[in-house]
């Protein structure tokens, strides 16, 4: 044991080898048989042959590279389109009193719970020949849409929310604290904000805006649904292609995989970087109350700016769902008379494919929810309070998924699990989904724990421990229960995210074996896009509603008196 | 009442270190039960570190500490107990009260954890809450008191199950100074009335002061001296403990033909008892062995000449700054009458009640608060 060690690491130690051993097997070993197959081709084959290979291939092959350009492309066009929607609502949401400001905030709030392969499907169905819109208005916007600069239109109506979120916040606490003493000192309202409040919040919009990029390369859905049709292809549906389709290629896959992960690294990389600077500068102070400016006779239009990107953004794809699902037939189209549940008794019908890929995601859901909580608090305590040298290393390890995106976990867990000389393997049972869903969605709880338990500080700890309780009953009576908030909240939302996941549910999911993401998926594909949109519109009730209730329920049973 | 028994607390040669950095040194203490013994410090002295050696949240590397008769930590012999097993109360600094209990099952705390039966549980929290005022609010949350409630709170599950030793880390440094006044006669009262066993850390020394039977000065990581209350003020044995508990000025004197002197000047100094030796030396002038000669004790037959600078209307009279005449020094003194900027002063003071120190203690070495 170190010398001078506090005595939290006598408890955690044992944490620190289960947090450790179920890391590997969950995070690590898919990360390093992607590598390992990138520089080793034929490894599955017991060969180190021709080592190298694949990723040479990957930064030498023209028809590579253009995919390499095609992911630049679509990360750095959603980025731009992002901050062009998000800074000015931004900073007006942040600085003035806009009429409101709440009604926008939670309608900009709901894309984030609609999985962006659905909001592109929603699109699609708006905006394609013969599409809603058309029928209301006799224009078809299809040329837009199946375009790339469509296709990051679209990927910046799912992402911008992000940036607006973090970037309102940020202006508000730095108008609050330093804008007012840039206009005391003489500077104007306009002059305030560009000379101030713009250059401090430029580290947190850079931060968000690389958040922004990642999303976008890691993003399956939407260049899938669009991107095809017009042979816009990027890495991700690439190595999806060279996992799903024939000729089927894992060394390349794995070689496309390094190539984005690094990149989506290298985001996160200089995310951390800026925000751990930002926050030396601007969080030090105490936080004063702010009066917001009137908007004065800029009312009316700053309202309709707001209403207009919400409702593109928000309204528009919900009643797109909302259509489909209801439609009897999609060459119905939009007549009261083609109305009606069909799609809902279909989906629900006792035995049929829908329910059955409902109780899968569901209950794949819960279990995600459960191991990766329990594994989160495990390791967040570890880190924290632990003392041994693997501790720097645990923590990258449980935020690392944070850069993987989900091809590459399902490319990952392919190359691990299907080695035909694994004498038992999950590979081809529900636990392949339970273990891709884990390993991308760990991160959240992991933060979310490290978060309560810096909250608490040591001495909470330490006082039960002079108090008379053993490690384990200190953690379970004090550290634990304290942590519990917070643990449920992010353990709802891995519930939410990992129910509806699309891009690592089709690679991996055992034959036969169907999630919700892969029924909407497959019922675009055949046809029955009505019976995906109804099956879409529950997801995102039950996957919204039963967390948003339950944390309710917590908030009020938790609140004193 | 306490004889027979064994000391609260020994300690001896205790050592830690962090890589090369020697944090305690060579650390040797007795407390006899029934006393409260201060560890007074600025901050980084270790006095805190010394502490969490005690509770055992921190392991030691060298020497050996026992409770009431019993070895905790030894790390010669491997022993090093947990803080579950040293059966202590502590008060942290923070309070470290549970947000998620109540005042009553944070008090309980310790009791469950040496499994008490229900009813005397109970029995027991009701009384340690009733001790320090604060049985009518047993079952709120934390939150919902005032930092001087949640310190009595802190005070309740310390003493609850009437621990051997009970440690302070610094209680009253969160609270305002009028409630820090009153929770030192508070715990003082209930110190004194429980019988308790204490270590009490502080960098106050009023409050070290009125609370302790013996103050332990600690500076960079060692006793620099222990001693109780009144010798500390009478006596301090070095230049540097008078800085740090500001007990006057310190001069530095030069001896002359003539006599000693204060270094630069033609002010002569009353003759040392027992001379320094070398021709310099460090002379402490105790603020309270100062008074305006006209009011001056019969005792007080040395004079020194001094102009005022700056005058405080205090409660208990006017604090005067003044330097000393023929000098750039300046002392502090409370007059009972007073006085403008610009008087000259007659200040009067026994001379036996100068403190000599040799000039090699420097209090400037180490820079104290």
């Amino acid at each position: 044991m170190a010398r001078g060690s506090t005595t939290g690491a006598g408890g955690s130690r044992g944490f620190l080898w289960i947090s450790a051993l179920s890391l590997g097997l969950v995070v690590a070993l898919p990360a390093l048989f992607v590598v390992l197959v990138a520089v080793f081709p034929d490894l599955g084959r017991g060969s180190l042959a021709a080592p190298f290979r694949p990723l040479w291939r990957v930064l030498s092959d023209p028809a590579l590279a253009v995919l390499l350009r095609n992911t630049l492309v679509l990360g750095l066009g959603t980025v731009a389109v992002s901050a062009a929607l998000a800074l000015p609502l931004a900073a007006l949401r942040a600085l003035f009193r806009v009429p409101c400001a709440r009604v926008w905030d939670l309608l900009l709030l709901i894309p984030f719970m609609i999985p962006p392969y659905i909001a592109a499907l929603s699109w699609i169905l708006t905006l394609q020949p013969r599409g809603y819109l058309e029928q209301l208005s006799g224009v078809n916007l299809a040329g837009l849409l199946f375009s790339v600069p469509g296709i990051i239109l679209l990927m910046a109506l799912n992402t911008f929310p992000v940036v607006y979120f973090i970037l309102s916040r940020n202006f508000e606490t730095i108008g609050a604290r330093f804008s007012d003493v840039g206009r005391v000192c003489g500077a104007g309202p306009w002059r305030a904000f560009l000379r101030l409040t713009l250059p401090l919040a430029t580290p947190g919009i850079a931060a968000s805006l690389l958040l922004v990029f990642a999303m976008a390369i890691e993003e399956y859905g939407t260049p899938a649904a669009l991107g095809r049709r017009i042979g816009f292809e990027v890495l991700v549906t690439g190595i999806e292609n060279r996992v799903s389709e024939w000729p089927i290629d894992l060394p390349e896959a794995a070689g496309l995989s390094l190539v984005l992960v690094l990149l989506a690294l290298a985001a996160f990389a200089v995310q951390r970087w800026l925000l751990a600077r930002r926050d030396y500068r601007i969080l030090g102070g105490k936080p004063q109350p702010f009066q917001k400016r009137p908007l004065g006779r800029w009312r009316l239009p700053v309202l309709a700016l707001f209403a207009l990107v919400a409702g593109v953004a928000t309204v528009l794809p919900l009643l797109a769902i909302l259509a489909a699902a209801l439609g009897r037939t999609i060459s119905g189209g939009l007549r009261p008379d083609n109305l009606g549940l069909t799609n809902f008794a279909e989906l629900l019908d006792l035995g049929s494919g829908g329910l059955r890929a409902l109780s899968h995601s569901l209950s794949l859901g819960v279990a995600t929810a459960l191991l990766a909580g329990g594994l989160g608090a495990i390791t967040a305590y570890a880190v924290a309070r632990g003392a041994g040298r693997g501790r720097a290393a645990l923590d990258a390890l449980s935020l690392m998924p944070n850069a993987l995106p989900g091809v590459v976990v399902g490319v990952g867990i392919i190359l691990a699990w299907n080695q035909p000389w694994l004498p038992v393997s999950p590979y081809n049972t529900p636990l392949i989904l339970l273990l891709a869903y884990t390993c991308l969605l760990l991160p959240q709880p992991v933060r979310y724990a490290s978060a309560a338990l810096q909250q608490q500080g040591d001495s909470l700890e330490a006082a039960a421990r002079v108090c008379g309780a053993a490690p384990r009953t200190a953690f379970a009576r004090i550290v634990l229960p304290l942590m519990t908030p917070s643990l449920i909240t992010s353990m709802l939302l891995v519930f939410a995210v990992a129910s509806r996941e699309l891009v690592a549910s089709l690679l991996v999911a055992p034959v036969g074996y169907e999630t919700i993401s892969v029924y909407i998926w497959r019922q675009f594909d055949q046809g029955s896009v009505g019976l995906g949109m109804a099956m879409a519109l529950c997801t995102i009730a039950i996957t919204t509603l039963i967390p948003m209730l339950l944390i309710a329920l917590m908030r009020g049973r938790l609140s004193p008196g | 009442m306490t004889q027979g028994l064994p000391p609260a607390l020994s300690v001896r040669a205790l050592g830690l270190s962090y890589g090369a950095t020697r944090i305690l040194d060579g650390i040797d203490l007795t407390l006899p039960a029934g006393e409260v013994l201060a560890l007074l410090g600025p901050s980084g002295s270790g006095k805190t570190t010394l502490l969490r050696l005690l509770a055992g949240l921190l392991r030691p590397d060298a020497g050996r500490i026992e409770i009431a008769g019993k070895a905790v930590a030894d790390p010669g012999r491997g022993l090093f107990a947990p803080p579950e097993r040293r059966g202590l109360g502590m008060v942290f600094q923070d309070y470290a009260l549970w947000p998620h209990l109540s005042v009553a099952r944070n008090v309980a705390f310790p009791l469950e954890m040496q499994r008490c039966p229900t009813a005397e549980r109970r029995a027991r929290v009701t009384r340690a809450l009733e001790r320090v005022g604060l049985a009518a609010l047993a079952e709120r949350r934390p939150s919902e008191l005032s930092g001087g409630q949640q310190q009595r709170v802190a005070i309740a599950r310390a003493i609850v199950a009437e621990p051997p030793l009970v440690l302070f880390d610094e209680p009253l440094s969160n609270l305002d100074r009028e409630l820090r006044e009153t929770m030192v006669d508070e715990i003082a009262a209930l110190v004194a009335d429980l019988k308790l066993s204490a270590v009490y850390v502080t960098h106050d020394h009023a409050e070290a002061l009125a609370l302790a039977d013996r103050i332990a000065v600690m500076r960079d990581g060692g006793i620099a001296q222990l001693a109780a209350p009144a010798t500390l003020i009478d006596a301090p044995a070095s230049a540097g403990i008078a800085a740090f508990l500001r007990l006057g000025t310190l001069l530095p004197a030069s001896r002359t033909e003539a006599g000693w002197t204060i270094t630069g000047s033609r002010v002569a100094l009353p003759d040392p008892p027992n001379a320094p030796a070398g021709a310099a030396a460090r002379v402490l002038l105790p603020e309270r062995a100062l008074a305006p000669a006209a009011t001056a004790s019969p005792d007080a037959r040395a004079r020194l000449a001094a102009r005022v600078l700056r005058v405080q209307v205090r409660a208990s009279g006017f604090a005067l700054t003044l330097r000393l005449a023929g000098t750039e020094h300046e002392v502090a003194l409370l007059s009972p009458r007073p006085a403008a900027p610009g008087d000259d002063l007659e200040l009067a003071f026994a001379p036996e009640a100068l403190r000599w120190f040799p000039a090699t203690d420097d209090p400037t070495d180490h820079p104290l608060p």
